[in-house]
This record gives structure tokens, sequence and C-alpha cells, in this order.
């Protein structure tokens, strides 16, 4: 091949346009363009924090304890400032959601991937689903109003006592429901056709097969999508002022394991920011209180998520 | 093994199931005894919530057992709530309007209980940047927010002998009491002579929320809004107008509000279902709690005006002879 090429100079010129092709300016160029994209994304999360967790330090550093057992005040500077109360409602309200939400969706997400039959009316059902998941929570809370605090359907104010904690979780609960269904069902679906077949083949019925093969490949899908419609579903403020919660001053501060208060009026997280950032207007000093309750909520998110984490983990384990 | 955990596994969720079902009936239990646990329900106007709150605190350490709950959706939805008889008590920026009566009625609630419980200027305010404007009468205010001033782009085209600066106006949307009261006060008379609806312009920025009408008028050099006055005071980046009503110009302070030197002051009201509270031993011990002498320390503490001895005395006076309204 060297013999070929006598001419010292063409040799030089071909080394040099391969050289040259090696330089990709226009890959660079892109590179750097998603480089900023992920760049100006951290950087404004990071100012967020950063601004959020400076702001709190007036409350938190100061008087972390006090401000985890206080309740809702008119005045900042009060020592019995806190966010009790907040917790209490969104901890139940995020414990409703998984009992509630998380086995109906997931059952039904199952039927509509593995029973259903392929038809026109299938279909229907499942764009259906897909827009309910697109509806804005408003609506949500407007549903909740109606059929759980006013009862105007069945008479449910009855058994939820009207606005309560109870009826801000199955609200949320039902606001969460599309999201499930649609997140566990792209699980299901994602599981390896030959393991269906593995396991009808050793002569397992279908309802074996789906136990021990479809729902144990598929768990880990399932968990993160429906602990993350869990995690939105507990930072939502508009469905709960629908629902009722309470802004200015609560008067029952129940322990945080008081199922007896679930059916009394609330407040939540979301809500306490709220009225904090609006109360900031007549004392400064609420939006030490605000920032603080918005580290709250954030951590208590955090930990939502790391124990899908965690789960999810232990199932890939398993299926491992 | 394998088994016997994953089994374990649904443990918990099928517990907290069962605990669910158990607190939804443990609750219907408590419900039918709440009047006897001492509950006093009240919402209403967010100007006058921090008012109800602030006495709730410093009612609490004497009768812990009371749990006072407040909630501040605005004066016409509590009162609404409040004529479905589903609070015990109303607080508001304004006084209950006929209608509201009519509803109150309908639903069977005939005695209602008007208590005055502190007073609220309201502020004019514009940039701390503008030194053009110090004082204004209620005929240029009339002028710049009221029905005449639509389309009107600076405040000399408005109203003549202003500055000829870029008029940008900030203020409470129409649900708010803020927005009535500056209405009715400023106005109203002067609507009624220039044979006009008595209501501002509808080209302002309006906001439900008072930190961003502040925001507002802060933004523009030339700007000019109105929020109540325990808002304005805190706020850093604007000025407080003097206000003319007929008398000179007048700064609003705790004083000249109090006195009803400064003419744009509004009271703050609560009304209290009576038949709710002859039936709820609660209720009583709030209230009589709520005008006593506490009543002028908790509205100094939420930064709104307490009222003069007399008006203090004539509240107390009307709430333990129980005296209902028409």
């Amino acid at each position: 091949m060297m013999s070929r090429l006598s001419d010292d100079r063409s040799r030089a010129a071909i080394a040099a346009s391969i050289e040259k092709r090696r330089v990709d300016t226009r890959g660079l160029l892109f590179r750097t363009l998603l480089q900023a994209c992920l760049l100006l994304t951290l950087a404004l999360l990071a100012v967020l924090i950063i601004s959020v967790v400076t702001n709190s330090t007036d409350q938190l550093g100061t008087r972390l304890g006090d401000f985890l057992s206080g309740t809702l005040r008119s005045q900042s500077g009060d020592d019995r400032l806190g966010v009790h109360q907040g917790i209490y409602g969104s901890l139940w309200i995020a414990v409703i959601v998984a009992v509630l939400a998380f086995p109906v969706g997931i059952g039904a997400a199952v039927y509509l991937e593995e029973y259903a039959p392929r038809n026109r009316f299938t279909e229907f059902v499942e764009v259906n689903i897909r827009n309910l998941a697109g509806v804005p929570s408003v609506v949500y809370g407007l549903l909740g109003l109606a059929l759980l605090v006013k009862g105007n359907l069945f008479g449910l104010d009855r058994l939820t006592g009207g606005s309560s904690t109870l009826s801000a979780g199955i609200t949320l609960a039902i606001l969460a429901l599309p999201i499930v269904v649609i997140t566990a069902g792209e699980a299901v679906r994602a599981v390896p056709v030959e393991l269906r077949e593995g396991a009808y083949g050793v002569g397992a019925t279908k309802w074996e097969m789906i136990r021990t093969q479809v729902l144990p490949y598929a768990a880990p899908g399932i968990l993160t999508g429906t602990l993350l419609s869990m995690a939105r579903a507990v930072g939502e403020a508009a469905p709960l002022i629908l629902v009722g919660a309470i802004s200015g001053r609560l008067g029952n501060d129940p322990g945080l394991l008081d199922l007896s208060a679930l059916t009394d009026q609330f407040t939540a997280l979301p809500i306490v920011i709220t009225t904090w950032t609006v109360q900031s207007g007549r004392d400064v000093g609420f939006t030490a209180a605000a920032a603080s309750a918005i580290v709250v909520l954030l951590v208590f998110v955090l930990l939502m998520n790391s124990a899908a984490i965690g789960l999810r983990n232990r199932f890939e384990k398993k299926r491992g | 093994m394998r088994n016997s955990r994953r089994r374990l596994g649904w443990l918990p969720v099928i517990l907290v199931s069962f605990s669910l079902v158990a607190a939804a009936c443990g609750g219907d239990d408590e419900e039918a005894s709440e009047g006897l646990s001492g509950a006093v329900n009240i919402s209403g106007s967010s100007t006058v919530e921090p008012i109800s709150i602030r006495v709730a605190e410093l009612f609490e350490d004497s009768a812990p057992d009371i749990s006072v709950t407040v909630d501040g959706p605005g004066t016409g939805d509590g009162f609404k709530l409040f004529c479905e008889g589903e609070t015990d008590i109303s607080d508001a920026s304004r006084q209950i309007k006929e209608q509201e009566k009519e509803t109150c009625v309908a639903n069977g609630i005939n005695n209602i209980i008007e208590l005055k419980v502190g007073v609220d200027g309201i502020a004019l305010m514009t940039s701390a940047n503008n030194d053009t404007v110090e004082c204004l009468t209620f005929g240029q205010l009339f002028d710049l927010i009221g029905p005449n001033g639509e389309g009107t782009a600076t405040w000399a085209e408005a109203s003549p002998g202003l500055p000829d600066a870029a008029l940008d106006i900030f203020g409470p949307g129409e649900e708010s009491g803020t927005f009535d009261s500056f209405v009715e006060i400023v106005l109203e008379d002067l609507a009624e002579e220039a044979g006009v609806e008595a209501t501002t312009r509808t080209d302002y920025i309006p906001s439900g929320d008072d930190n961003v009408i502040l925001q507002g008028i802060q933004s523009s050099d030339t700007s000019l809004g109105w929020v109540g006055f325990a808002f304005a005071i805190n706020a850093t980046g604007v000025k407080l107008l003097e206000i003319d009503g007929g008398n000179g110009c007048v700064t609003p302070t705790p004083d000249t509000i109090a006195s009803n030197e400064y003419p744009i002051s509004r009271d703050l009201w609560i009304y209290v279902n009576a038949d709710k509270a002859a039936a709820n031993n609660a209720i009583v011990a709030y209230l009589d709690f709520y005008v006593s002498e506490a009543l002028s320390a908790a509205v100094r503490d939420v930064g709104y005006v307490p009222l003069t001895e007399a008006a203090h005395a004539e509240t107390a006076e009307r709430w333990h002879s129980r005296t209902t309204i028409s």
C-alpha cells in the first residue's frame, strides 16, 4: 500500500485530511451545548436549594426540635411556631395514597396488561387513563370537595368527617391513581416474553405465571413509578385548598401516630408553606419559617424517594 | 424462607389498611361529641384572621382543652360558610351585606352578634424612588383609580396637575375586603356625584396576595397602589402617601388611624352565631376572653390598631348583653 503512494505530498495531504476530520467541531459544539443544558438545570436547582437553606437557618439552625414539634402561629417569633401539624397531614396523606392508590392502581394495570382483551373498549379505557394523568390537580380537588367533603353523591362525608386528612388523602390517592396505572402497566409490559412462556412451559397456570414471574420481575419498576407519584401527591397544594386545609390556626395538634385525628380538620406542609409566604408581608420573620418548611418538605420527599430506591434495589437483587 | 419473607412483605400494608378502617370508624364517634370537647370554628377575612389567631394563642394557656381553629379564605367566603352554619364565628373586614344577612336568615341563623374588634388603615403607596408625589386628595384618587381613569397612562392624563409620569396601578382584586373598603371610603361618594358606578377602573393589576401588590409597587418608579396598613408598614422600597380627605394631608400612623384623623381607615369585625354560642361553652369562654383587655394587646401584636377605650367598652357590652343585629 505504501509503495503505491509515490508522491510524498499526496501522502501528507491524506494524513492531514484524516487528522482534520478527527477535530470534530460540530460534535464538540453539540456536546458543549448539552453540557450547558445540564449545567443550567443544576445551577437553577442549586440557587433554589442554597437560597432556601440559607433562609431557613434562622429557624432550623437555632430551634430545629421546637420547629418540628411546633404549630401554626400568628407571629414568626413565637417559640411554639412549627410544622408538626403540617407533617402530620402530609405523612398521613402519603400513607393513605400508598394504601389506596397502590393496590388499586397496580391491580388495574395488571388486569389491563394481562387479562383484558385487546379491543376498542380496552383501548378507549387506556387512552382515558392517560388523559386523566394530565388533568390539572385542581380538578381533583373539586372532585374531593363534592364527593368527600360535601358528600354530594354517596354521603361519604360521614365517613371522612368533611374537611379532614382522610378526605385529602383519598383525593390525592385518586389524583395519583392514573399515574400508578400507567407506570405499573409499563413495568408489566417490560417483562420478557420468555419468562411468561417458560412459566407456562413448566405447567404454570396464568395466575401462577403472574405471581411467580410477572410481578416479581416488574416489582422494581412498579415501585419506582408509584413512589414517585406519591412524592408528587405529597407536594400538591391546590387540591388541598379546595378540600379545606386550614391555613390560619389549627386547634388540635395530634401525635404523629394518632389515627383518631384523621377525620379532624387538617393542614399539610405545602399549605403551611403557602400561608407563611403570604404572612411574610405582615411579619418578615415568616420568610425564614416558610423556607424552613420547604426544607422539611424536601427532606420528607427525599426520605420517601430513598425508601423507593432502597426497596427497588432489594427487589432487583431478588430478581437477579 | 423466601416464600415466608415475601408473604411477610405484605403484612405492613394489610396492617395499615386495617388501622385506617379503624380510624375511620373511630372518627365518627368523636365527631358526635365534638360540641362537648370544646371546639371553636372560625373562618372569614384573611385580614382579621391574625387577630382571632392571636387572641386564641393568648387564650390557650388558661384553657388548653378548648381547641380554636381559624381559617382565612376571605370575608365573602367566610360569610357563606357562616350562613350555612359551618362556622361559629366569622371574621370580616367589612360589615355584613343585606344579601348575606338574608342568606343567613333563610338558613335559620337569625341571631347574629356583630362585634368591632380593631381598626386597619388602608395605605396608598408609591415607589420609594418617586419624589414627585407626597400627598393625594380623595378627588385625585378618584381620578387616578376610579372608573373615569380607565385607559389613562400617565398621572397627568388622569388628573391634571399631577406629574407627567407613567401610571402603573397595583391593588387587591374584587374578592378582597380591602378592595371593598377602598371603594366604599374613597370612591363611593365621588362616583355618585359623577354619576358613574362605584368601583375602580378595570385596567389596573389586581392580586389576591399583598406581597405581589407590594412587589409591583416597588418594580415601577411611578407606581401607585394600596394594601392594608399592617402590610404596608413593614414593606421596604415603598413610600406611604399622605392622604387629604378634606382636612389637610395626613400621614398614616397607628395614632392617626386610631383617631380617625387619617381618612382611609376601616373597622374590623367578628360575627358570632349566638345560637351556637348559647349551646357551646367553649365559644362563650373564648369570646369572653376576646372582648377583655387581651384584645388590644392581640391587635397590636399582629400590626393593627386597637379600638379606642369607648369603642372597646361598647364591644364588650354588646357581647355580654348578647345584642344581636336585626
